[in-house]
């Protein structure tokens, strides 16, 4: 390791070790240590520059040397998570019910793991990632769909009448967390720093969601076609795909929600909880995000309900 | 340094403000209960005390703020009024003639002409102890009761100006009860004692008969204590042992004539003195508290809290909590506005950063030391 990576990983190591940022996954640390650096390199260039530091080097270069500093230090830190997500938080029992294949299952998630590490060399990919990630890490899907299998309303309806997924609530959470695993699947086709998405939304078109279900198809044989279709789907605009299924719905919700989202945040006295003001404010802007209005007014009452 | 000496000088002000309120109660509840006299001498003592450090404190202040320019400020925008109407006039017209008496060991001699006066002193001198409890608002400046500046402030202020106009009020209406003969207490008791005043300045007393029949109005009147001919005591209702325990130069005058002199007791008027300041005392504590603990909360849900969020979502990106609104407030002025915010601000806002990354939780003093230790290390 040269001088300046040493440098680039103390300087790093000293940002990750930050306690304001502990309650974060790797990748949502990642996202706020980018911010820092491009907020305050107004201040931070002069000093990086010095002798002590990165002499002779422009604050690009500087930049660079950082982040890969950074992206080598989560990607480190990121191998627990996934382990951790992909051996004990998933639920693949899906897979059984969606194929006929017994031994699918070891080789669905394999293939996963494997489009997950792809999708992590993309610094595009790795910012869809997050959201996604935290949402599963954080498991959004387990807490709402519990409440939505004991009401019995709209989304459940939409989940077993509508898309009908005939199987039990742990296998549709594992549909789900999949789904969200596997949404920035649509990154693949891209050449960096190209969205393929709209503006802003991200929302992609339904010509170019089925390229990449071939693309990813090919990658994934043994994953079932519900959740390929699922995952991809759920960067399309529900409102004008109706066809676009109940787990994608959901799946691009929770990942949305969970990009900044951060366990036991302190919220504070007169404002209401984080869950319950997103979704409030996601109902408003559900034709922007192509979110389905219903869905949120469900989650919104239930985040109410228990002051999430 | 100077800072440093400041803020010990500011801790012994607190302390010392602490310190007077629990003195003033124990200067009431003792007079109520009939202490003994060395306990409530050791309790007037510290009264003067306590008025002579903070008449002090009052003419520090004013004196650094007289020479810096801003006398004015400090006493109308700083409280300094405050500091004020709870030093000097108590002072001067309260503990100050408390402690003359117990140093020269008695109650003045007077002439039955003077009577009137002196009791109208003696009230003047209780009236001015009102104004001790100015100092509970001494001890609220200190109290930060509130994150908000705001909430703070209007708190505050209202608090102030509640006390203020309570104890200006008994204050003004015991002034005119002074100059103006309204029945009560007092002029029972004056009536009593001008009773006796006027038999001892009236009667010949050089008559056995005129003594005797003072002897048995005496003791037929609990107002009167003693009654002394000449070097003879006539009529006594305690021992003397007693009259050395429990009496004090404020609680009995003395009213002679010739050869004859009447001692009349003034525990009653102190007693029913006391108890009002106690009841005074406690009005305040509970209106205090009331403010404190049920108004300040209330100004913070319905006016402070809601706008310290709609000010953080608006100055902060990537802050997206909403303002809770009580169904019940939902038309107030705030809350409609709080409505506007979540309603129309807050999807604009979202909108507008949809794609962006959330502000960082991490600030560039984080780095401080780090970045000073490797500036050093590569001086060294």
């Amino acid at each position: 390791m040269s001088t300046e990576e040493q440098k680039a990983t103390a300087f790093v190591g000293r940002l990750l070790d930050n306690p304001a940022i502990a309650r974060y996954t790797p990748l949502q640390k990642e996202e706020q240590i980018i911010q820092f650096l491009n907020a305050n390199s107004g201040q931070l260039a002069p000093t990086l520059q010095s002798n002590q530091f990165f002499p002779e080097r422009s604050w690009t270069q500087i930049l660079s040397i950082l982040l890969n500093a950074l992206m080598s230090r989560i990607d480190e830190e990121l191998q627990k998570y996934l382990d951790q997500v992909f051996d004990r938080i998933l639920n693949w029992d899906f897979v059984s019910f969606s194929s006929q294949n017994s031994a699918g299952v070891d080789a669905c998630r394999d293939e996963v793991r494997t489009i997950v590490g792809e999708l992590l060399e993309r610094p595009d990919a790795r910012r869809a990632f997050t959201g996604s990630f935290a949402a599963v890490y954080f498991g959004s899907a387990r807490r709402y769909l519990d409440h939505i299998y004991s009401r019995r309303s709209y989304i459940h309806f939409e989940l077993t009448k509508v898309q009908r997924l005939r199987m039990g609530k742990d296998q549709v959470q594992g549909l789900v967390d999949v789904s969200l695993l596997l949404k920035p699947v649509v990154h693949l086709l891209t050449t960096p720093g190209e969205n393929p998405g709209a503006q802003g939304s991200g929302l992609i078109q339904p010509q170019y969601a089925e390229n990449v279900v071939s693309h990813v198809r090919k990658k994934a044989p043994n994953l079932p076609e519900q959740a390929l279709a699922s995952a991809v789907h759920a960067n399309m605009s529900f409102l004008d795909y109706g066809f676009v299924e109940a787990t994608s719905r959901l799946a691009s919700i929770f990942s949305a929600r969970a990009r900044n989202y951060a366990p036991g945040m302190k919220v504070d006295r007169g404002a209401d909880s984080p869950d319950k003001s997103w979704l409030s404010i996601a109902r408003r802007n559900y034709k922007f995000y192509g979110f389905d209005v219903k869905m949120l007014d469900e989650l919104y009452s239930i985040a109410a309900e228990n002051m999430w | 340094m100077r800072d440093k000496l400041v803020a010990i000088l500011e801790r012994i002000v607190v302390v010392a403000i602490i310190l007077v309120l629990v003195q003033s109660f124990l200067e009431d509840l003792s007079q109520l209960l009939d202490w003994s006299w060395p306990t409530r001498r050791a309790i007037l003592i510290g009264a003067f005390a306590f008025d002579l450090f903070f008449t002090i404190e009052f003419l520090s202040r004013f004196y650094f703020a007289f020479i810096a320019g801003r006398a004015g400020r400090y006493i109308f925008k700083e409280r300094g009024w405050i500091d004020f109407v709870a030093s000097i006039p108590l002072l001067l017209f309260s503990s100050g003639p408390l402690m003359i008496a117990i140093a020269t060991g008695g109650a003045p001699l007077i002439g039955v002409g003077r009577v009137l006066n002196l009791l109208k002193v003696i009230k003047a001198i209780r009236i001015a102890r009102i104004l001790r409890l100015m100092r509970v608002l001494k001890i609220f400046q200190y109290i930060k009761h509130a994150d908000s500046t705001m909430a703070q402030r209007h708190v505050s202020r209202i608090t102030t100006l509640a006390v203020s106009i309570f104890v200006f009020v008994v204050f003004a209406a015991s002034m005119v009860d002074v100059f103006v003969d309204l029945p009560g207490l007092d002029s029972d008791f004056r009536d009593g004692a001008l009773g006796v005043a006027h038999f001892v300045d009236e009667e010949d007393l050089a008559a056995q008969d005129n003594r005797e029949s003072l002897v048995r109005f005496a003791e037929h009147d609990s107002a009167i204590l003693l009654v002394r001919d000449g070097a003879q005591t006539r009529y006594s209702r305690y021992s003397d042992e007693f009259y050395r325990e429990y009496f004090g130069p404020a609680d009995y005058t003395y009213v002679t004539s010739d050869d004859v002199g009447v001692f009349v007791d003034l525990r009653p008027l102190n007693r029913a003195q006391a108890r009002e300041s106690l009841l005074y005392f406690l009005l305040i504590v509970a209106t205090i508290a009331g403010f404190l603990f049920i108004y300040g909360p209330h100004f913070a849900v319905t006016v402070s809290d809601p706008i310290h969020v709609m000010e953080r979502g608006m100055n902060e990106h990537g802050y997206n909590l909403q303002a809770r609104i009580p169904k019940k407030l939902a038309g107030d002025e705030v809350f409609r506005l709080a409505s506007a915010y979540n309603h129309y601000f807050l999807p604009m806002k979202d909108r507008s950063e949809a794609g962006e990354s959330a502000m960082s939780d991490l600030k560039m003093d984080d780095l401080s030391d780090f970045l000073d230790d490797r500036e050093h290390k590569d001086s060294e």
